[in-house]
């Protein structure tokens, strides 16, 4: 416990002077504060550019909020993990190779309060990222169109959130087994790729961490199916878990294969 | 079209904020993965992309 | 005294490679042991090993005296220290001392200490960043033995410092000898010779030869006596009466001999003018030769 929140500490201030705490943030934000903006506007933006055929209507001022907030999320959703793995592939990997692991592998650390430290500073600058972008996205929404009511935007973050876990311990699991471009192209292809793929397939099947994102964004207009929400759940805070002590053993089998 | 541009201020003063952080963290790092002045323009120019290619790709910090 | 460490039929093997080939020898508390040999020995590895950072493919490693995670009472500084460089000098040596189970008060209260003690007072709160690599080493240093290990290992701690940086680490070293045991590898043998109690030698991953610096030296001395005169003719004219094998080289002869007695009564039967008179004993350097040939 005392290890996890010295090394914990050490991720901290890696997170605040690597700056990750302020642009992944601002970034998060930006994506979600945009697509409001643009379709609230875009008959105004086209018309000030000036090329509008006459009496053509977009039929977005007719937009809902609903509607407005599925179309960020579907834009934040294609970002969100890139960003995520791109910025913690090298969490774990990248200390094997730049000699730090040795001067910390010779003390007597558990492997797993190492890898809950890197898991947990990791978590924490996604989900507090993930959080305010979607706050600012309902702010804007909110503004701009109609109410939508509290909880749904509450249910949608939680469920959000949760698919934010599962990318990022994909990510630092990937890092704790292999080196920094393997964990890279891995984790991109569990959480991106199989996402599209689940978009364009996955009519077939209704449980799988992959639908997160879609089921996020039904509890804004009726509610995810019960049975089918709630699996996917339950199947996805498995496979953290399982990840979890995956990336445990792999970072203290990877311990050989340092740079002294 | 005033308050569009209200609306549209937030989105620009977000922009300047990344670019002038990664403008000052690009000067204060010692080592960047590839020339600062080619980071430069890439964070000037390259809109909001820039500054986050920069923060992911150009640091090399140990 | 007592032994501290034993180290036995210790191999190391990377796939078919043969790193470190089937050694033996033991660590005796308080004393300082210079593991020596050219690149590429295998003395990181070793070293490696007793940190607890590889894993022997075969052979042990026991510690007399240490009860529990052995790396609670090791201390290692590696040959290229790494620290991540935007911690300032006492933040990661804090964060060294309480993984190493300190408590946060003594950790603070130690690591001040050390960073006075290795001379890095001034850089407490500067990033480490902008150190230079004698601090870096320091900083290396004061990480080592901020939990006061028993055992100090140090891979090659002065090779990539400058003659001044040098000095101050070997002083450190040396500082250091009455409370840990230290095993230290090294290719400069200059450094060697000025703390050692025991020498280990390694070439191409095997022990080739070890014992205390005396009787090490004692077994490459050379048999030889050297004498110079002020006159070369003397000289010329010693080597030609004397019964010794004897060999002149300008106003020098070397004689292949270690008995001094005979050597000052055939001097005194000529009235010769003599400068120096003197029992040749092997460098470090030499003997390293000499062994590197085995």
């Amino acid at each position: 416990m005392i290890q996890w929140r010295v090394l914990l500490q050490k991720e901290w201030r890696d997170h605040v002077r690597s700056l990750k705490i302020l642009w992944i943030p601002l970034v998060f934000v930006l994506y979600g504060v945009m697509q409001p903006v643009t379709l609230y506007y875009m008959e105004d933006i086209m018309k000030a550019v000036g090329n509008m055929p006459e009496g053509f209507d977009m039929g977005i001022a007719d937009m809902t909020s609903v509607e407005v907030i599925s179309s960020t999320v579907g834009q934040f959703h294609l970002i969100v993990s890139l960003i995520i793995v791109l910025s913690f592939m090298g969490i774990i990997s990248k200390e094997r190779k730049n000699r730090t692991a040795a001067l910390l592998y010779v003390r007597p650390i558990s492997f797993a309060s190492y890898y809950f430290s890197k898991w947990s500073g990791a978590t924490i600058v996604a989900l507090f990222s993930t959080i305010i972008g979607l706050l600012a996205s309902y702010y804007y929404t909110v503004i701009l169109y109609n109410e939508v009511e509290v909880w749904r935007i509450a249910a949608l973050i939680g469920t959000y959130s949760l698919w934010v876990l599962f990318v990022v311990t994909v990510t630092v699991t990937a890092s704790a087994l292999f080196s920094t471009g393997v964990a890279g192209t891995l984790a991109i292809l569990l959480t991106y790729f199989l996402q599209l793929i689940d978009s364009i397939i996955g009519q077939f099947w209704t449980v799988s961490p992959w639908k997160l994102g879609t089921y996020a964004v039904t509890w804004l207009g009726s509610k995810p199916d019960s049975s089918d929400f709630w699996l996917s759940v339950v199947v996805t805070v498995v496979a953290i878990i399982v990840l979890m002590l995956v990336g445990v053993f792999g970072a203290r089998k990877n311990m050989e294969n340092i740079k002294i | 079209m005033s308050s569009l541009l209200l609306m549209l201020l937030p989105i620009i003063i977000i922009q300047f904020i990344l670019m002038i952080v990664a403008l000052i963290d690009l000067v204060k790092i010692p080592q960047t993965n590839g020339p600062k002045w080619l980071w430069a323009i890439v964070i000037v120019f390259a809109n909001i992309l820039g500054p986050i290619i920069y923060f992911i790709f150009g640091r090399k910090q140990v | 005294m007592s032994q501290l460490l034993k180290v036995s039929a210790l191999q190391k093997n990377y796939g078919q490679h043969e790193v470190i080939k089937n050694i033996s020898f033991e660590l005796i508390q308080g004393t300082a042991t210079a593991l020596i040999g050219p690149n590429g020995a295998g003395k990181t590895t070793i070293l490696s090993m007793l940190a607890g950072l590889l894993k022997p493919t075969n052979g042990q490693i026991q510690f007399d005296g240490i009860a529990g995670d052995p790396r609670d009472a090791i201390g290692f500084l590696p040959q290229y220290p790494q620290f991540n460089t935007w911690l300032t000098a006492s933040e990661f040596l804090i964060m060294a001392a309480r993984l190493s189970g300190l408590t946060a008060q003594t950790a603070k209260e130690e690591s001040e200490k050390m960073l006075q003690f290795v001379g890095l007072k001034d850089a407490v709160n500067k990033k480490i960043g902008t150190f230079s690599g004698g601090m870096k080493q320091r900083l290396g240093l004061a990480q080592a033995i901020i939990h006061k290990p028993k055992l100090l290992l140090l891979d090659e701690p002065v090779s990539a410092l400058d003659p001044a940086g040098r000095l101050d680490m070997m002083n450190l070293m040396k500082s250091l000898q009455q409370e840990m045991t230290i095993l230290y590898s090294t290719h400069i043998l200059n450094d060697a010779e000025q703390m050692t109690d025991q020498l280990l030698f390694l070439k191409a991953g095997k022990l080739v030869e070890q014992g205390s610096l005396q009787d090490v030296k004692a077994k490459y001395e050379h048999r030889q006596i050297v004498v110079e005169f002020k006159v070369v003719e003397e000289a010329a004219q010693f080597v030609v009466n004397s019964t010794l094998s004897a060999e002149q080289q300008g106003n020098i002869v070397i004689l292949q001999t270690d008995d001094m007695q005979q050597v000052i009564q055939e001097l005194a039967k000529e009235t010769f003018e003599i400068r120096k008179v003197e029992q040749q004993s092997a460098s470090l350097e030499e003997i390293f030769m000499k062994v590197a040939k085995l």
